[in-house]
């Protein structure tokens, strides 16, 4: 590795200001997985890092009048940890579960995933299946932004030079909403999604209709992105397992995968359609094993 | 320089380095404790496997100055001259490692999913263990040791005790 300063931030000011005096010959240092990685191989190192990994105000897993905020720096092991979460967002415990192995979640946080803004991130499609809003902070205070908003492109985020992620929050309108999270790699441990998948939905039982699908896509494009076509020919539909497969079609459609080493797009896109209606299933059996248990 | 303090392996030991270092250089090359191995250097093989503040990481991808104050456990931490670590006598009993080279982090991935769950499946085993490659095994006596060792450390079965081998010592 090349030279570099190495500042701990004492609290996300300090953070900010170190970074707004470096311009972008700075970089914020989270969990280092992916950070540490380019450090070591780019040519570009930059000239000051900012351990911003330690900061309480960027940790913690709590539900408030927003709805269920979860730091930037909370790791992935201590998502899936969390009673909080595998009560409110299941989902989002199974998605972490699916990162990398033991040491990499250990150390790996969920915005640091986010910030990555790497396509085939497994932190970002059920927070988008959930409608999560991100906080981002810079020296003139903070901006709340949908999560669909943040992902600009392969590797690009809305974050500027000298800001930084603050925490994600799930709307409390969509906490308990069932969700089922899929991934497809080529190994269970420590395997790049091919595709993955996840699918939100609330159930009117007196019609036995869809309200609200959600369907979010990874790898399968230049950001995670929401397969709306999918979701519009659902909602207010009778829930049956065929139009599941419909909505898979319409999703496949709708990605714009790529033919790399790990797959061709011909590949990703059977993919998606198979996941996407695994995904509205697993969804739809999580409501109603709910809906049976409050009949009961 | 980065000036940092750390308990490791429960002595508090001090050094001065460039930032850039990372934990597995420190340990290597600062405390001569090279029972982390340095293999793909980028987190994917486990060989840097060791425990901080009672959970797994790759030392490989932490900066030393990272684990300024905190609780570095090494594979050289975990047998005492007398004995061996029960999981270590059952990778042993087993004969659960071939080349040894990914066996520190393995041993030390499985410590803290004991600690953590003493009574483990089969896959919670594979899971915990899944970021820690082995070219040599196919894993298959890595489980039964470990499985060997979660009885050994509930009590189920008699330890044995084995000495610690002596530097110099002829057979």
């Amino acid at each position: 590795m090349k030279a570099f300063q190495f500042v701990t931030a004492r609290d996300s000011r300090h953070a900010l200001a170190l970074m707004g005096a470096h311009g972008s010959s700075g970089r914020f240092l989270a969990g280092g997985t992916d950070l540490l990685v380019e450090l070591k191989s780019a040519s570009g190192v930059p000239e000051l890092i900012v351990d911003i990994a330690g900061l309480e105000e960027l940790k913690g897993i709590a539900v408030n009048e927003r709805g269920l905020r979860i730091g930037a720096m909370v790791t992935h092991s201590e998502i899936m940890a969390s009673s909080i979460i595998r009560e409110l967002a299941p989902a989002l415990a199974e998605a972490a579960h699916t990162i990398g192995a033991v040491q990499t979640r250990n150390l790996g946080t969920l915005g640091g995933n986010l910030v990555t803004g790497v396509p085939s991130m497994d932190g970002g499609p059920a927070l988008m299946a959930l409608e999560a809003q991100v906080t981002v902070m810079g020296a003139e205070g903070c901006r709340h932004l949908p999560i669909c908003e943040f992902f600009r492109g392969p590797r690009k985020t809305a974050l500027g030079p000298a800001e930084l992620l603050q925490e994600i929050v799930i709307p409390a309108r969509n906490l308990g909403k069932p969700t089922k999270f899929l991934k497809f790699g080529l190994r269970k441990g420590q395997a790049l999604a091919l595709v993955n998948v996840a699918a939100s939905l609330w159930v009117n039982w007196d019609e036995h209709v869809f309200v609200e699908p959600r369907i979010a896509l990874g790898a399968v494009a230049p950001t995670v992105m929401r397969a709306k076509h999918a979701e519009s020919h659902l909602e207010g539909r009778a829930i049956t397992p065929e139009v599941m497969t419909e909505a898979g079609d319409f999703a496949a459609a709708e990605a714009d995968p790529i033919s790399d080493f790990r797959a061709s797009a011909g590949y990703r896109r059977d993919l998606i359609a198979v996941l996407v209606a695994r995904a509205l299933a697993g969804a739809y059996a999580c409501a109603k094993a709910e809906h049976e248990g409050k009949a009961r | 320089m980065t000036n940092l303090t750390l308990n490791v392996n429960g002595e508090i030991r001090s050094a001065s380095v460039p930032p850039e270092t990372t934990l597995l250089d420190l340990l290597r090359d600062y405390f001569s404790l090279t029972g982390a191995k340095r293999g793909c250097d980028v987190g994917d093989c486990g060989a840097c496997t060791v425990i901080v503040d009672g959970k797994p990481v790759n030392a490989c991808l932490m900066l030393a100055g990272q684990a300024h104050g905190r609780a570095v456990l090494t594979i050289e931490g975990l047998a005492t001259r007398e004995r061996l670590h029960p999981i270590q006598t059952a990778f042993e009993e087993r004969a659960a490692l071939q080349c040894g080279f990914c066996g520190p982090g393995v041993i030390l991935s499985a410590k803290a999913l004991l600690e953590r769950n003493p009574n483990p499946t089969v896959r919670d085993i594979r899971d915990a263990i899944s970021g820690n490659l082995c070219r040599c095994t196919g894993y298959t006596k890595m489980i039964e040791a470990i499985q060997e060792a979660a009885r050994a450390l509930r009590g189920e079965t008699r330890e044995r005790a084995v000495p610690v081998p002596v530097e110099g010592a002829r057979p």
